[in-house]
């Protein structure tokens, strides 16, 4: 149920796009004077990697927050919370409220919070079945954005 | 009492200088005969605010003004500004957040749904002028006319919460906005927005914003209180509420 529709999704997303270009939209957007927030509180020049199952996805303004347990070294887990752009934002780039779903087993890419704190910006996530969604879609203009990239066809 | 005389000389200037052709859109027949704005509008990248031009000139009261916020920010006492507790921007800012914007023509009438914030703005084109003596809002008091193929809108009447644009960046009550909106070709959309404030410019500061269609897309909803875990204190510092409860 989980993959149908993860790959129904998929079938709605267009073109692919890197995380090169996803950083270069960033830049574009937060350098729009006053947008919702600063980016004061995160450390954009820290690419942090985490392994973990999604416990939930809110797909909610202003923000979506993607929820995941991460195992740490020693086998303790932490519970990650991780901002990524607004539904409306990703939902015009081919996400959905489904997009994550818990239990799913997600690698993501984030710019952790500089108070040490288990948070951060979602920048991008990888699933086990090698699909990739980008937090920081393009202009729209392009008909996709934040697609998954590396997987092929919908499973 | 000069003061006062300036107010009048402000307001008395946007009906002077209105050089109304074409139709007007103050009935149906005439909405038929304007440029099509329908479907969605969204800022492209480069288009907005920054998209070139010279900054502000600042009086040296408002420079001062500016020079202490970046101090401020530089002793990390201003991370962060009022939108992450969900205060609408309020113009000029709201025009060029990251979400769309719809353009609604009805008799008399132009009216700006804007995603973020879920704000609008309505801009009287029937003529009226402005109150003598606006009530201080985010998003002002706007009226407009037609010149040709491009749409000008009047606003006054601002309360000083807001920025040109820039945090830091201060505007007194006396702010005044011209916004020429035109479709610089068929989906484009180019906003150009001059500024004067006879007590914070030195002259007027003028900025062009460009907007691509599209015609697919609908408004969504946008309440920001909905899950605002950004947040920022009194004393400027900011932060996110990872607070969470699981599922049942």
């Amino acid at each position: 149920m989980r993959q149908t529709n993860r790959a129904r999704a998929l079938r709605h997303v267009g073109m692919v796009l890197g995380s090169v270009i996803g950083i270069l939209a960033l830049a574009a957007w937060t350098s729009r004077a006053e947008a919702h927030h600063s980016f004061s509180a995160f450390d954009m020049q820290t690419n942090k990697d985490l392994e973990g199952e999604v416990i939930e996805f809110q797909w909610t303004n202003p923000h979506t927050f993607l929820w995941i347990n991460v195992t740490n070294a020693d086998g303790s887990k932490t519970r990650w919370g991780l901002e990524g752009m607004s539904p409306n934002f990703l939902g015009r780039r081919g996400w959905t409220k489904n997009t994550f779903e818990p239990g799913d087993k997600v690698k993501v890419v984030v710019w952790p919070l500089k108070s040490g704190e288990p948070g951060g910006t979602l920048q991008r996530a990888t699933f086990p079945d090698g699909t990739e969604v980008v937090n920081f879609g393009g202009s729209g203009g392009g008909g996709g954005g934040a697609a998954r990239s590396g997987g092929g066809a919908p499973q | 009492m000069l003061r006062h005389a300036w107010f009048i000389a402000v307001f008395a200037a946007a009906p002077l200088a209105a050089q109304k052709t074409g139709p007007q859109g103050d009935t149906w027949e005439s909405i038929a005969k304007l440029p099509d704005f329908s479907g969605l509008w969204e800022v492209t990248f480069g288009g907005g605010p920054r998209g070139g031009g010279e900054p502000p000139a600042f009086t040296p009261e408002y420079a001062a003004k500016l020079q202490a916020f970046q101090a401020a920010s530089q002793r990390g006492e201003i991370e962060d500004g009022p939108a992450a507790n969900c205060v609408p921007n309020g113009m000029p800012a709201i025009m060029t957040q990251p979400y769309p914007i719809e353009i609604l023509f009805t008799p008399g009438k132009v009216t700006i749904l804007i995603e973020a914030y879920a704000q609008w703005r309505q801009i009287f084109m029937d003529g009226r002028m402005h109150p003598e003596d606006p009530d201080l809002t985010f998003n002002g008091h706007s009226t407009g006319h037609w010149e040709g193929d491009t749409l000008v809108v009047d606003t006054v009447g601002f309360t000083t919460d807001t920025s040109l644009g820039n945090q830091g960046q201060r505007h007194s009550e006396k702010m005044h906005i011209v916004e020429r909106f035109r479709l610089a070709e068929p989906d484009r959309l180019e906003v150009v927005t001059t500024i004067t404030d006879p007590e914070a410019l030195t002259k007027p500061y003028t900025r062009t914003a460009a907007y691509g269609r599209h015609r697919d897309w609908t408004l969504a909803e946008y309440v920001c209180q909905q899950n605002n875990r950004n947040f920022t204190t009194e004393d400027g510092k900011s932060g996110i509420d990872l607070s969470f409860e699981e599922k049942q």
